[in-house]
């Protein structure tokens, strides 16, 4: 029971908003969603969340439940072949910006929070010898791994960040307020069992995402010059 | 029914295999008509383009199935007259419940080529199986090619799974289109979305085997909402351009091609570097096929201005 509430104490630390991986500096695009209207009020923003929550549900997810069989397993080799299958499914150059640079925030900070953890120092030291691109997904399969968390506490941490990420960046620059922002993650949270249960059977030849609507959005962020987000 | 006990033993067509794809699995069925990979429902097209003794680009392995029919290579193209032009027809009119397809394009070092259909792909209605194509594209050294088919309509409660395997030597400048419109539009008084599933994936690899990208779409109005913005938005019709070329190359059409959201069209596009160094990938969103078609077009102008030196003529005006 005491253990359970040390977990449960993990997970909200390791999903947390100022959990320090630099989440608040992503978007997903919803800074070009925003200016070109695109996105404009609570009904168009529950929508884009939706579709950020599902692409990431059906590749950045699989990755992850992956990287955490891997590391109950203690197979480095299994880690980096994610990694490397996650990055190839990437279409985006800011997305893979933005998880190679959020991946490698959270190895270093996980090897302080785990320093008996000889596979994840030998994870950062891949990372720093570019032996592979460190996405976050992987490092957020390893890190609730070693924390004794369940691929379900993954999961619901890897889709609540995806969510809370644009809802986030949404009160700063969508017309919508809080109430709004908190309906929207709580109905959106309750679609996520149904995407695990697919997810989890899930191969890397399985991964799909189909959000053409939000890659144009980040491809006129990626050509554009507005820079409150990074993506 | 197990893909694996379906009948096959009057096609010599190579096998169509999609038995791993667990999107497919609930249209495992036997169709009441003809069986799934019989022969006229087993298509087969092999072409391979190559260099002849005096170096033009020719059509010179043409190998074919039914309902696939290539019958020779034109040399149409004003601005490149020297570059064979292939059409791929289909002699049983749309894809239909359980047929199989697959395609192989080869462009050997050196030589050119471009490929499209004489139409619309049509993907009829379906009961109890799928439609499902395997396509093999592959460019040697130098080799460049432009697949510009014309779009493809799903019809309500069709099922269609692709898979397009591009390898292409880094040298080699290869331009792969796909146009798919969300349905008969104006058909009974609007079919939009009405499928059961369009399940699409590309993936381009080096001649050594190296995976370089990967992009799937899994589409099924069932289980999403394609309306959705950020999906579909307000748009009916897709297009999903991938260019692998040489890094320099890619660059230049990278720098020449400006992503736009153009409300008064109701058209938007954009650009994005593929991973690792493989080139770049194209999307268009709009209202009808032909200003997607116009975009797509113009887009591989600009690759064919990089790469060649100079632009694609105007369409034919029956096209």
């Amino acid at each position: 029971m005491n253990q359970r509430i040390t977990a449960l104490t993990r997970l909200l630390q390791f999903s947390d908003a100022t959990f320090p991986v630099g989440t608040f500096s992503f978007s997903n695009g919803l800074e070009t969603a925003s200016y070109e209207k695109t996105v404009h009020d609570a009904a168009t923003l529950e929508q884009y969340a939706r579709a950020a929550a599902r692409q990431a549900a059906f590749s950045d997810g699989v990755a992850a439940l992956a990287a955490h069989r891997a590391t109950l397993a203690g197979d480095a080799e299994a880690l980096r072949l994610t990694d490397s299958r996650l990055i190839l499914f990437k279409m985006n150059d800011e997305a893979r910006l933005m998880l190679r640079r959020m991946g490698k925030k959270l190895a270093e900070l996980g090897v302080k929070l785990f320093p008996e953890s000889k596979l994840l120092a030998d994870w950062l030291a891949d990372i720093d010898a570019g032996r592979t691109p460190g996405s976050y997904p992987v490092a957020q399969g390893i890190v609730f791994a070693l924390a004794g968390l369940s691929e379900e506490d993954l999961y619901a941490s890897s889709q609540y960040g995806v969510i809370n990420m644009i809802l986030g960046a949404a009160l700063r620059c969508v017309r919508v307020s809080h109430y709004d922002t908190q309906q929207i993650l709580f109905r959106l949270a309750a679609e996520i069992p149904d995407l695990f249960a697919e997810a989890r059977e899930m191969d890397f030849a399985d991964m799909n995402c189909f959000v053409p609507e939000m890659d144009i959005l980040a491809s006129l962020h990626e050509k554009g010059a507005m820079r409150m987000f990074m993506s | 029914m197990n893909e694996t006990r379906i009948k096959r033993q009057y096609s010599d067509s190579p096998e169509v295999d999609f038995s791993k794809a667990r999107e497919m699995r609930p249209y495992l069925s036997e169709p009441q008509a003809m069986y799934v990979g019989c022969p006229g429902k087993h298509g087969y097209l092999d072409l391979g383009f190559e260099l002849d003794s005096d170096g033009k680009s020719i059509l010179r392995q043409l190998d074919r199935r039914a309902p696939l029919i290539v019958q020779q290579e034109l040399y149409f193209d004003e601005k490149m007259p020297d570059m064979p032009c292939v059409y791929i027809l289909s002699s049983g009119g749309p894809n239909v419940d359980g047929d199989r397809y697959r395609q192989d394009i080869t462009v050997r070092k050196g030589a050119k080529a471009w490929v499209s259909t004489g139409a619309a792909t049509k993907l009829a209605t379906m009961k109890y199986n799928y439609s499902g194509m395997v396509q093999n594209i592959t460019l040697e050294e130098d080799a460049y090619l432009e697949f510009l088919p014309e779009p493809i309509i799903p019809h309500a409660h069709t099922r269609f799974i692709c898979d397009t395997r591009l390898t292409v030597h880094p040298s080699a400048t290869a331009v792969y289109s796909e146009i798919y419109m969300g349905g008969r539009k104006h058909y009974n008084g609007g079919e939009l979305f009405k499928f059961d599933i369009l399940s699409v994936c590309s993936h381009g690899h080096r001649p050594d085997g190296d995976e370089l990208f990967r992009e799937k779409f899994i589409i099924s109005p069932d289980r999403a909402n394609l309306r959705d913005t950020g999906v579909m938005g307000g748009y009916d019709v897709f297009a999903n351009v991938i260019v692998m070329a040489p890094a320099d190359k890619a660059e230049e059409v990278y720098a020449a091609t400006d992503p736009f959201i153009d409300r008064d069209r109701r058209l938007a596009a954009g650009i994005t570097h593929l991973p690792n160094g493989a080139g770049l990938l194209f999307k268009v969103l709009g209202m009808e096929p032909g200003p997607v078609k116009g975009v797509v077009r113009d887009f591989c102008s600009k690759v064919r201005m990089a790469v060649k030196g100079v632009p694609l003529p105007a369409e034919f005006p029956w096209r």
